[in-house]
């Protein structure tokens, strides 16, 4: 029952109880009865201790680090080795300890899950020291992460999974470098995510309205994200577009799908993936990013880039998978226009692919770019007219931003004239003042 | 369900201590039992936030000479077996070249680089010297000034075992780095 449950508005309706009763709405054993209806008030979260005990324990834990990356040598190496190793051990003592005695602790869980991880970190560290030990950064994380994560399930620790992803994401920065193009594989980042994919599950079982299950699941779908335009880089077959489609439609049918809320908001998943599919379709309505690079031909490349093919196929099937089983089923509640995206990209792709196999017609690309316009004009019109129809103020802004940023980028890539120009920054800042105006104006006129 | 999570954790913990552990091991032995190799240094020092601080270093024998046996073509970056004999002076040099795995005590790992002033070059595995945080600064400038051109000064002793190389000791003007350090403060 926990879990279905908006636990904010639940809070909300037992706020409301005595106000209702004192005001003759309901009865005080009508009252009584709701309450009794949702079940016993939960504690409230300690979520503020929880994080300043994992604060303290990851403080703890970094001054041991540099502790030691001070490095002394008056010691013998078989007195360091000893050392290296009492953080680790005393570190691991203290999670037998919570496993036995403080196992429903949870700022207990967290801030010793913290301080292990750290303990690992080190001890492989001070022993390289020790020895003379050469490995790469990426190798050192590597092995930190495979050792750090099943403390993540021993002990339920959603920080620690949130810090396990931004350890996965720092392995594909040491190992690929979002800032010096490298060529390393990064498929064995998509094994270290997949690891700690089986905990967001058991998050989500659990306690899928939670703000912990809520923020595991925005970083995974960034790390997601992250991980794919470096897949994308890696495979060089000219298929980010309709990867990224896929993947961000994905997310945003995922949020509407599992996370439903009562209201007509949005929950942060969904919302995260809305607002990727209109940077996306803005980026994509630029003729360049037409241009297919055809660097590694299809069935030419490593066995790892033909893996990051597959993997990138995958997440515009599956967003395709999410919107036909709902459209058949004929409940959805999604944005019909923002749901499509995979496929309105696919199109373009084929139909780029069909009339320019050479990469050489610049007619095509402007013709998928005209065609990426439409659409990307289409869905910040339809969130634009969602907004106004379910009285969300941010959303029928966001439709309109979207259509601001559009006009404003082919004023500045395309040879219309200043006239143009100007007349096109004017309806669009008309529009901007007239959506508002219309909604605060139906707002008010809202009886209180 | 209790006595399965504590399990697991045993094997956890084991697994963390087995990891630090098997490098004393291996690393320890090479140290101990390993045939000693001299390589005469060059020329740097950045900073590893996670793992103290260390001394870049560079050796003569990395530039290839042209009696070396290799391959027709050393991809960069690729990993490659590299045999050592001694020179004249008894320090080391490459002597043969494998893309295939070599052992014994005159083998090191070491990955392919790009050709620099016509010359073909190899990185060995052994490219950083740990040092204490306090001496850091002073280890790396007697580095540098013992390292260059008209005064090469340095070299470093590895001790290598069965393809493990093992960094031992930077020696400067024939004195292992602390005791240099020392003699020139000393001096001052």
């Amino acid at each position: 029952m926990a879990g279905s449950i908006n636990r904010r508005a639940l809070r909300w309706l037992r706020g409301q109880l005595p106000e209702l009763v004192a005001a003759g709405a309901i009865s005080p054993e009508n009252a009584a009865a709701i309450d009794r209806h949702y079940g016993p008030v939960e504690s409230r979260s300690n979520f503020g201790f929880v994080i300043l005990a994992t604060v303290g324990a990851a403080l703890v834990g970094a001054g041991i680090i540099l502790l030691i990356a001070h490095n002394w040598d008056d010691l013998s190496r078989a007195t360091r080795t000893v050392i290296a190793f009492i953080p680790l051990l005393i570190a691991q003592a203290l999670v037998a300890f919570v496993l036995m005695r403080r196992n429903e602790s949870r700022p207990w869980r967290e801030a010793v899950a913290v301080f292990d991880v750290a303990a690992v970190a080190t001890a492989i560290s001070l022993i390289s020291q020790t020895y003379q030990i050469q490995g790469s950064f990426s190798d050192f994380m590597k092995v930190w992460l495979l050792l750090s994560i099943p403390i993540v399930y021993l002990l339920r620790t959603t920080i620690g999974a949130v810090v396990y992803i931004a350890g996965a994401l720092v392995w594909l920065d040491s190992r690929w470098g979002f800032i010096f193009g490298r060529t390393e594989s990064p498929t064995l980042f998509w094994g270290l995510l997949l690891l700690v994919v089986p905990y967001f599950w058991i998050c989500f079982r659990h306690n899928r309205d939670s703000r912990e299950t809520a923020t595991l699941g925005v970083v995974l779908a960034l790390a997601t994200i992250f991980g794919l335009g470096v897949t994308a880089e890696f495979t060089k077959a000219d298929l980010g577009a309709i990867a990224f489609a896929g993947l961000l439609t994905t997310i945003y049918l995922c949020g509407i799908k599992f996370f439903p809320r009562t209201d007509e908001r949005l929950h942060v998943i969904a919302l995260q993936g809305g607002i990727g599919i209109g940077i996306t379709a803005i980026v994509l309505s630029f003729k360049s990013v037409w241009h297919m690079a055809h660097t590694v031909p299809w069935g030419q490349g490593s066995g790892a880039q033909d893996l990051g093919v597959l993997l990138e196929l995958l997440f515009p099937v599956a967003a395709i998978c999410l919107l036909a089983w709902d459209v058949f089923r004929k409940q959805w509640r999604f944005s019909l226009s923002a749901a499509v995206f995979p496929l309105v990209v696919a199109s373009v792709w084929g139909i780029v692919r069909w009339c320019d196999a050479q990469g050489t017609d610049p007619r095509c690309e402007f013709a998928a770019a005209t065609l990426i316009n439409c659409y990307a004009l289409w869905l910040g019109i339809d969130i634009l007219v969602r907004g106004i129809r379910s009285d969300s103020l941010a959303r029928a802004n966001f439709g309109l931003l979207l259509i601001a940023v559009l006009a404003i980028s082919r004023f500045f890539d395309s040879d219309l004239s200043f006239v143009t120009r100007g007349i096109g920054f004017i309806v669009v800042g008309a529009g901007f003042l007239v959506a508002n105006i219309l909604m605060f104006k139906k707002r008010s006129a809202v009886p209180a | 369900m209790k006595k399965l999570r504590i399990g697991i954790f045993v094997l956890v913990a084991l697994a963390q201590l087995a990891v630090p552990a098997s490098v004393v091991w291996t690393r320890g032995r090479t140290l101990v039992y390993g045939r000693v190799w001299k390589f005469k240094t060059q020329p740097v020092d950045p900073i590893d936030a996670i793992r103290g601080r260390y001394v870049a270093l560079r050796f003569a024998a990395e530039t290839l000479q042209g009696s070396v046996q290799k391959p027709e073509q050393i991809a960069a970056e690729s990993t490659i077996y590299v045999t050592l004999k001694e020179d004249a002076d008894g320090f080391a040099q490459v002597d043969q070249i494998s893309a295939t795995p070599l052992t014994g005590d005159n083998v090191v790992k070491a990955v392919g680089c790009y050709s620099q002033d016509n010359a073909d070059r190899v990185r060995f595995s052994f490219d950083r010297l740990w040092v204490a945080e306090k001496i850091a600064p002073q280890a790396e400038q007697a580095y540098r000034e013992n390292s260059r051109r008209g005064k090469e000064n340095a070299f470093v002793t590895v001790r290598v075992r069965d393809g493990d190389a093992a960094l031992e000791q930077l020696y400067i003007d024939n004195q292992p780095l602390a005791d240099y350090l020392r003699a020139q403060t000393a001096k001052k």
